[in-house]
């Protein structure tokens, strides 16, 4: 059994609560919100116990095994550090950090400690991009020519406004588009360069789009699309090799698509498409986590690849400041 | 009646345009050259008009105007025995290969008070035009960046030889998207940074690239011009162009106007049924020749633009930096 403290009770949050609710061998112990009403409602709803900060937490429970970081992205190195002091695992959402020097410190403090901290690149976990990755291996598309990625939604409104802060989120290049980085590097090895161009808007409403250019060491190029100025949550990506070819995209690819009209207002309502499993991706990647701080097996996105996921977001953001390719070491 | 006749048919163009001739009235398709005297023949016979074996001999005869549909280095030495000729000339694109080429087809037609279009037959596709008057209604707002792709089947013969082709993937499929963001816009490129490969080709041509350009009105542009379509594809290949605005999002996928066919034989294709872009463009050359149209409705200098773009991505493939556009006259 193992004991579970989750810190922010934002999306994330609840969304990891979610998936420790469901599993057997866990106790999430509580939740921590520095917004007291977030932190009740989440308590309630998950049937756990609500804390206004992660000190009371820990002086109030006894048994704590893993501490869940999830939350915005420029606490998540206070928090790393404050966990890892009290000797707990931990699970933090990604991005590590909004810096490479943040984010070595982090790294570095946790082995130091003897702690295991696991970074939440959660796209590995997603059956889709498993099975892309699968094909390539096993079914094989011959020599890799392009690839393009695409992930656009409507911007995040969330606490404080927070990811319309570029110094707290990174802006989109650092915390949407990184998901595809991530997976793309997990599947075609490092990446020589990485050439980028951004949106960024300065109002609050928030919005941005950005392109990216990676070039891989292997020759592969790719493309990834970022965007936070559409209106649905979209993935694809399109895979062309030699000898075939793989595509995907979540606006069609759906199993379910829902409509209802509602009673006092027949004309208005949109569908909404789901995507049912078993296991969410969430699930997965948690249970997964979990499970190698009980067996010690290197995980299938270690904090050193959240690390050159971050290296490449980086690079991204100076190349779409400077107006040229940035190379990676 | 107006009179036409095509010189060369090396690009299978030129069938698309013949068919097209066919169906407008009052025009006829008055002659065919080609250096390859069998297959001039045949298909003069087959569309019933003369096949002359010498280019001058077609130029010189009893005609309005040619199509030009030769290897794309040899378009210099069409259109200027065309514009010598006094016959205007509606010429295939890439305009040419090389910058001092189209300049020349340029100040020749003018001399020669000739018609000089570049063949973009994608300007006159009806979901493109559609596309063109959404935007211009100012109901989308500012553009703030696009996203495009020309993909295609590799082609084979003269297109894989760079004597004759100028280049692969990127000279051949650049154009076409450049073109139409040009005329969305209003607005010319300033540099290029391009990523291309040779992966489809047994390294004989560029065959894949992907481009980020820069516009002088401040927008960025990315396109995948690669020639990733395989054989067992269900289409030939695609225009896409999402254009990302202030207010909103625009998504263009050109030719999405298909029915899925599923065969024992050939699996599964998709079969277009919508209007016919080639058919379009023929018309619209032909009335401005029956009009007397001062200049084209697509000019020699948007061939220019377009094949300088082109021209840019190469040098900047190589160089791996952006490769800035000075507007040639
Ligand atoms: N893996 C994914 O798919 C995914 C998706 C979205 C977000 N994320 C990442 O998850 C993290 C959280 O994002 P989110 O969208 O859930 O944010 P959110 O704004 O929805 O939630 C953050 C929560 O943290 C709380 N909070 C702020 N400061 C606090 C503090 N000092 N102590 C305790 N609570 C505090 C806020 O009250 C809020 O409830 C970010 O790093 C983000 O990049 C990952």
């Amino acid at each position: 059994m193992k004991n579970v403290l989750l810190i922010g009770a934002g999306t994330m949050g609840r969304t990891h609560a979610e998936a420790y609710t469901a599993m057997k061998e866990v106790s999430l112990r509580g939740i921590v919100d520095s917004d007291a009403a977030a932190a009740d409602k989440a308590a309630e709803r998950f049937g756990i116990r609500a804390f206004g900060s992660y000190e009371e937490a820990m002086m109030e429970l006894d048994a704590v095994d893993v501490v869940d970081i999830c939350l915005p992205t420029y606490l998540h190195r206070e928090y790393v550090l404050k966990a890892a002091d009290d000797g707990k695992h931990i699970i933090c959402e990604k991005p590590l950090a909004g810096s490479l020097k943040d984010a070595r410190e982090m790294i570095d403090y946790c082995k130091d400690k003897k702690t295991k901290l696991f970074v939440g690149h959660v796209v590995r976990f997603f059956p889709e991009y498993v099975q892309a990755r699968q094909v390539m291996e096993q079914k094989g598309l011959g020599d890799i020519a392009v690839v393009k990625a695409s992930r656009t939604s409507s911007f995040p409104r969330a606490w404080d406004n927070w990811y319309a802060d570029a110094s707290k989120s990174g802006g989109l290049l650092l915390d949407l588009s990184i998901h595809d980085f991530d997976y793309l590097r997990w599947c075609f090895g490092e990446v020589e360069r990485v050439f980028a161009k951004a949106y960024a808007p300065e109002s609050p409403e928030g919005g941005g789009y950005a392109l990216t250019t990676l070039t891989f060491r292997s020759g592969v190029i790719a493309h990834v699309e970022g965007s936070w100025s559409h209106q649905k949550f979209t993935t694809s990506f399109e895979i062309a090799g030699t000898e075939g070819i793989i595509d995907f995209n979540s606006a069609n690819d759906n199993p379910i698509l829902s409509f209802r009209k509602a009673p006092d207002k027949p004309l208005e309502g949109a569908a909404v498409p789901e995507s049912p499993l078993l296991e969410a991706p969430y699930y997965r990647e948690l249970a997964h986590f979990l499970s190698c701080m009980e067996t010690g097996e290197e995980p299938i996105v270690t904090a050193e690849d959240a690390y050159q996921a971050l290296a490449i977001s980086l690079a991204a953001i100076e190349s779409s400041r400077s107006g040229m390719p940035v190379a990676l070491a | 009646m107006i009179k036409i006749g095509v010189a060369s048919l090396a690009h299978m163009h030129a069938i698309g345009y013949m068919d097209a001739l066919l169906e407008i009235d009052g025009v006829e398709l008055a002659g065919i050259w080609d250096e390859d005297a069998v297959k001039g023949k045949e298909i003069a016979d087959r569309y019933q008009t003369t096949y002359y074996p010498e280019l001058e001999q077609l130029t010189g005869s009893e005609i309005d105007a040619v199509i030009v549909c030769s290897e794309n280095v040899r378009h210099l030495e069409c259109v200027m025995a065309a514009a010598k000729a006094g016959k205007h000339v509606l010429c295939e694109k890439p305009l040419a290969t090389r910058v001092e080429d189209a300049l020349a087809m340029i100040a020749v037609c003018r001399e020669n008070n000739v018609l000089l279009q570049t063949a973009f037959p994608v300007r006159f596709q009806t979901s493109i035009k559609r596309g063109k008057e959404l935007l211009d209604s100012g109901a989308y707002g500012k553009i703030l960046a696009m996203k495009g792709t020309n993909r295609g089947r590799i082609p084979g013969g003269w297109f894989l030889d760079r004597e004759f082709s100028g280049g692969g993937a990127v000279m051949d499929h650049t154009v076409h998207v450049v073109d139409v963001m040009r005329w969305y816009m209003g607005a010319e490129v300033t540099n290029v940074y391009a990523e291309a490969a040779s992966r489809f080709s047994e390294g004989k041509i560029d065959d894949c690239g992907i481009l980020t350009m820069e516009f002088n009105n401040g927008v960025f542009a990315s396109l995948d011009c690669s020639w990733s379509r395989n054989k067992k594809f269900p289409t030939w290949g695609d225009v896409t162009l999402d254009v990302i605005c202030e207010f909103g999002v625009l998504s263009i996928n050109a030719f999405n106007q298909k029915m899925s066919v599923y065969s024992n034989e050939n699996g599964v294709s998709w079969d277009y049924w919508g209007d016919n872009m080639d058919l379009e463009l023929i018309r619209d050359f032909v009335q401005s020749v029956r009009e007397g149209a001062k200049t084209a409705s697509v000019t020699g200098e948007d061939g220019l633009r377009a094949l300088e773009v082109a021209l840019a991505a190469y040098r900047s493939a190589e160089d791996h930096s952006p490769a800035g556009i000075i507007l040639a006259h």
